[in-house]
């Protein structure tokens, strides 16, 4: 039990990261605890929070979250509930109700400086397009996607890439997606094992791997090292775009279209 | 073509939710009787409908779930959206008093409160156009993003593996959180990728639903000091902006994971059970039948954005319900409040049934 607590302080530590906007909401609790007159408010704002915050902790509460078949990895969401900056910025409005320039230069200072800029990530960048993924994965898709949208193809791509290409066309397949790089999720997949675990690639073995699982295209860094030319290997170059080779395995798609002549005769 | 999608868009985000919203409207009282509100009360009533008829759906419908979504769910919307339109017509004529006027409390406040106001809308504005021009990636989308376009291209709702695009068995425990499924019918609705809804639409109208919603909240807390509101609005805003110190908090998914359900939960779910609680606990409130309601519909709805989300919810409102009808002296609150849980817990129920292997189609 102790352990579960101290596993639920961590969460609690991490949420809020230890942060000085933290120390805010608790100051700002800390005055409406004491001024705030407004029954209704004093429930939601004083004692709800605090209720949330020692029911977060209750070792119990972990364990019923979990057997109620959620994700513990989620176990953080509880604090959702706990409305910090409501709390800060109704406390603030109270204490500053009569000098409300000063409060608003006074908080807003405070926040600025206690928080963190929430645009400032690695994560942000430009977009290039409308659907907000890299426009070398939309050339990439055009490239490749199958010309009957009532078919569909298979492309291995690099990791860089795996996370958008399917939010841009569904009729595009692939061996494995993000499953394969998150790293607690431990899945194996042998096209991944082939393509990505080795410094240098085996081509003969990556085409096996590809070929059991039935995939048209591989997409591969240009700069992505392999033991042999592809192209050596019956690979044929279908294109180059913006740094990456798209090689198309003749055999296996020769293998799909004849499936896929069989469906539609069938139909 | 793009004025017609752009039209489709406001049409299907703000018109119809907007209609809907008038519905309940007659139930509240009459400060309550705004637009905000009505658009606040749109969007829960219009996720609560999305999970009636979506749920089934996807349980039952193994091929063209979404096209099948799509023909129940459209005639319904459009037909609470014209009830709403009659129901204010006939309530206005028969002498109810409603508060339209967007700009009346504005035009008597002070020229500092006006500035405070200017400043807030801004900072609104700033977080929009880093939305609209912004990427911000998250791995989550390679699951979210695909489960709309693959409901939207392939026609087929949850039963494909987003990652590689192969047929699955049912994925139970997103089944029942349409949120995607709802992206992809808005951008089915007006001939829009999927992907560009979530990305790049949905934040330029959820980001502005989310501070109606704090405007709201400023009200109730703030009762007669309407002086304070500007100010309260835009230290929330800024709030927002710096509130990043985690990856974990409300205020990170809230501008940099607008699309996602999650963040709806966290931002819009969450803020509206304490908004309903601050009203009803207001002294004086004669009209509590809409209030209820409203909760009601929240407590299933907030479904669609998260299955934590309706526990949560749930949670706070029977919590919530506990603090008042003690503190108040009225145990009718709380029974009232458990009463609102019933449709929530039905959810729940079915959640624990589908993730243990139970009733699954």
């Amino acid at each position: 039990m102790f352990g579960i607590f101290m596993e639920s302080l961590v969460i609690f530590k991490l949420y809020t990261g230890l942060k000085l906007l933290l120390l805010l909401s608790l100051l700002a609790w800390g005055y409406l605890l004491v001024k705030e007159r407004d029954k209704r408010i004093r429930l939601l704002l004083v004692y709800a929070p605090l209720f949330v915050i020692l029911l977060f902790l209750f070792p119990v509460s972990r364990k019923v979250f979990v057997g109620a078949g959620l994700d513990g990895e989620t176990y953080y969401r509880i604090l959702w509930t706990v409305p910090m900056g409501l709390i800060f910025v109704y406390g603030a409005c109270r204490l500053f109700a009569e000098h409300k320039r000063i409060g608003i230069g006074i908080c807003g200072l405070l926040i600025v400086l206690c928080g963190n800029y929430v645009y400032k990530s690695q994560y942000i960048s430009k977009a290039e397009n409308l659907y907000h993924i890299p426009d070398t994965v939309i050339r990439i898709c055009h490239r490749i996607a199958p010309e009957n949208s009532d078919t569909h193809v298979s492309a291995v791509m690099p990791t860089e890439l795996i996370h958008f290409v399917r939010q841009y066309d569904a009729g595009i397949h692939m061996p494995y997606g993000r499953e394969m790089i998150v790293n607690q999720w431990s899945y194996y997949n042998a096209v991944y094992e082939a393509m990505e675990k080795p410094e240098v690639v085996e081509v003969d073995a990556l085409l096996k791997a590809v070929r059991e699982d039935y995939c048209q295209y591989i997409v591969m860094a240009k700069d992505r090292a392999t033991d042999v030319d592809p192209l050596d290997r019956g690979l044929v170059l279908l294109d180059e775009i913006d740094g990456y080779y798209i090689y198309e395995d003749p055999v296996t798609a020769k293998v799909v279209e004849q499936w896929q002549e069989y469906y539609e005769d069938e139909e | 073509m793009i004025v017609l999608k752009v039209l489709g868009l406001v049409f299907w985000l703000l018109v119809v939710p907007f209609c809907m919203g008038l519905l309940p409207l007659p139930l509240l009282e009459r400060r309550l009787r705004t637009p905000g509100v009505a658009l606040i009360a749109g969007y829960i009533l219009m996720f609560t409908l999305f999970e009636l008829v979506g749920i089934p759906v996807v349980l039952y419908a193994l091929y063209n779930g979404f096209t099948t979504l799509i023909k129940i769910f459209t005639p319904i919307v459009l037909l609470c959206a014209l009830a709403g339109i009659f129901v204010t017509w006939k309530s206005i004529k028969g002498g109810k008093a409603y508060d339209f006027s967007l700009l009346s409390g504005f035009r008597e406040s002070s020229w500092e409160e006006k500035l405070v106001m200017g400043l807030f809308f801004l900072l609104v504005g700033f977080q929009l156009y880093m939305a609209f021009t912004k990427a911000s990636f998250d791995g989550d989308d390679a699951y979210y993003g695909a489960q709309a376009l693959i409901a939207q291209q392939l026609d087929t709702l949850y039963r494909v593996n987003p990652y590689t695009g192969r047929s699955s068995p049912l994925d139970v425990r997103h089944a029942l959180a349409l949120f995607p499924i709802w992206e992809a019918y808005i951008g089915s609705m007006c001939g829009v990728h999927a992907t560009i809804i979530c990305h790049s639409v949905v934040s330029l109208v959820l980001i502005p639903l989310t501070y109606v919603l704090y405007g709201q909240l400023g009200k109730a807390l703030l009762g007669k000091r309407k002086d304070l509101l500007p100010m309260f609005l835009f230290l929330i805003a800024l709030w927002q902006v710096f509130g990043n110190i985690s990856i974990y908090t409300t205020e990170t998914f809230f501008l940099t994971r607008t699309w996602q359900g999650k963040s709806f939960a966290g931002n819009f779910v969450i803020p509206a059970v304490i908004w309903i609680f601050l009203c009803l606990g207001k002294e004086g409130t004669e009209e509590r039948k809409g209030l209820w309601l409203l909760l009601t519909c929240l407590n299933f709805a907030g479904g669609a954005s998260s299955s934590l989300a309706i526990l949560l919810s749930c949670l706070m409102t029977a919590g919530y319900g506990v603090l008042f009808a003690f503190r108040q002296r009225k145990p009718q609150v709380l029974v009232k409040a458990g009463l609102s849980c019933v449709p929530g817990g039905i959810y729940v129920l079915l959640y624990i049934f589908l993730t243990h292997g139970w009733l699954v189609p």
